[in-house]
């Protein structure tokens, strides 16, 4: 089975440990337990829901905000730059207002 | 512990003892390399322009080739320089270190063809004289260690930067320096780092750098995504600058916070520093040995093959598929942490281990591959 790492309490990803095909089952380790069923294909240590997210949401890794997403993501899905933004150095919003 | 290093008059102790030809301005490079092609024992320090820059940048050029100069890896120094001004400004702020500085400038040698063979006849006498000096044993607080991470995936902050991070907490333990760079690559975690700050000042200091640099990307009314994380941080599973910074600011290990230090600046005070400097390795590094490193320890998750010049390198992932693919270049593979179960603190044993021995003269892979370049950080234009 596919191994993800959580890697503290407060997180809503996890971290692939192996490459994930479409549907298959990952059994988290770390601060997380219990499996998830990613809803994609999902490459080596790339980042899978481990909760549900509403846009506008702050993604959680290391127990701290990594950005926000962009679009609703549900459990199992790929996370990443098409549905996660940065909110620093974002020279781009200051220049076209937020 | 103990490592077999190099004693110098200033009290320094290199892990090398090369002789560095150091171009003082971007003319020189052909000829310094020429040089170094012909003697062994010498290493390049060559750099771009100088020439046309002025004020704090200028400043920046002749610091930074002077401290790669005054670095206790380089035994003596023999500059090339086109005519006197510059080449002595480079000269006098390395002759106090006591090394024996020579110099040779283009417009009075008579052209490349007697620089050249005036330079090897001159870097041979110098690499025998250096040659004399034998490793004696030395205590690890004389070692002051560089840490850089580049091509950093999302392994880098579970596995190889950890590693790291060991590694540097057994360093300041015994009474040695950690140096961090990567300005950048605080942003979002520079909360969590200040937390270390050993008081109010040096904390205000590091934060307000932090806010500088974004505040300047900001100004310029660009997104730094694409720049950093760059595509292949992206490839590897980082989606922002915020998710790269926590995973890299581990490898600088859990001691206090001493000082903050300007690009290439030296300090002689003892535990964690942080120096400003850009992102990007060699200019990251070069400002690091620079600053006096001997030894830099360097993180890659997807791969990143370069070293620096004057300080040795070593090379670490805990990416398994890395491990495998760049083990041309790659000293220390930590991929069991993530693969194997094996603990962080037998994997940061293996690597503190490997560091001394590197101190000691154990070759790295960019060493002896020739993977080294400098480059020295420029903010202003030339004129």
């Amino acid at each position: 089975m596919l191994r993800a790492i959580v890697l503290h309490p407060r997180d809503n990803v996890a971290v692939l440990l192996d490459t994930g095909a479409g549907a298959a089952v990952c059994k988290l380790q770390g601060a997380g337990d219990g499996q998830v069923q990613l809803t994609m294909p999902i490459p080596y240590g790339h980042k899978l829901a481990v909760r549900a997210m509403k846009k506008g949401d702050d993604v959680i890794k290391y127990g701290e905000v990594v950005g926000r997403t962009t679009a609703t993501i549900n459990i199992g899905d790929h996370v990443h730059v098409h549905n996660v933004e940065s909110l620093r150095g974002r020279g781009d919003l200051v220049k076209k207002g937020p | 512990m103990k490592f077999f290093g190099y004693q110098r008059q200033n009290g320094e102790v290199g892990i090398r003892n090369w002789v560095g030809v150091i171009s003082v301005l971007d003319v020189a490079n052909p000829i310094t390399r020429t040089i170094c092609q012909n003697v062994s024992g010498t290493i390049p320090i060559t750099t771009l322009f100088v020439r046309g820059q002025y004020g704090r940048d200028l400043e920046i050029a002749y610091d930074t080739l002077a401290g790669m100069g005054r670095n206790a890896n380089v035994g003596a120094v023999l500059l090339i320089g086109l005519e006197r001004t510059s080449t002595e400004a480079v000269a006098e702020r390395i002759r106090h270190s006591g090394k024996p500085v020579e110099s040779i400038m283009l417009q009075d040698i008579g052209g490349s063809i007697a620089a050249i063979g005036h330079g090897i006849r001159q870097a041979c006498n110098l690499v025998i004289e250096v040659s004399r000096i034998r490793r004696t044993s030395a205590p690890i607080s004389a070692l002051s260690i560089g840490v850089e991470c580049g091509g950093s995936d999302s392994t880098s902050g579970l596995s190889a930067n950890p590693a790291i991070g060991y590694v540097a907490d057994q360093i300041v333990a015994e009474g040695g320096r950690v140096v961090i760079s990567e300005t950048a690559e605080f942003m979002g975690a520079e909360h969590v780092f200040a937390r270390r700050a050993i008081n109010e000042q040096v904390r205000k200091a590091f934060l307000d750098r932090i806010n500088q640099h974004e505040q300047e990307a900001i100004a310029r009314g660009i997104d730094i995504r694409g720049t950093n994380p760059v595509p292949d941080n992206i490839r590897g599973g980082l989606s922002t600058i915020e998710e790269k910074s926590l995973g890299a600011m581990v490898k600088a290990g859990s001691s206090p916070l001493m000082g903050v230090l300007e690009y290439s600046e030296t300090v002689s005070g003892k535990g964690m520093y942080f120096m400003a400097t850009p992102a990007p390795a060699v200019e990251s590094m070069t400002g690091l040995a620079a600053g006096g490193c001997q030894l830099i320890l360097f993180a890659t998750g997807v791969g990143n093959t370069i070293g620096n010049m004057v300080a040795p390198t070593i090379k670490i992932t805990g990416n398994t598929n890395t491990a495998a693919n760049l083990s041309d270049d790659i000293d220390v593979d930590v991929s069991g942490i993530l693969e194997k179960g094996e603990k962080l603190s037998e994997a940061g044993q293996r690597l503190f281990e490997h560091t001394l021995e590197v101190a000691s003269g154990t070759n790295t892979k960019s060493e002896v591959l020739n993977q080294r370049e400098t480059a020295i950080s420029r903010f202003e234009p030339t004129i």
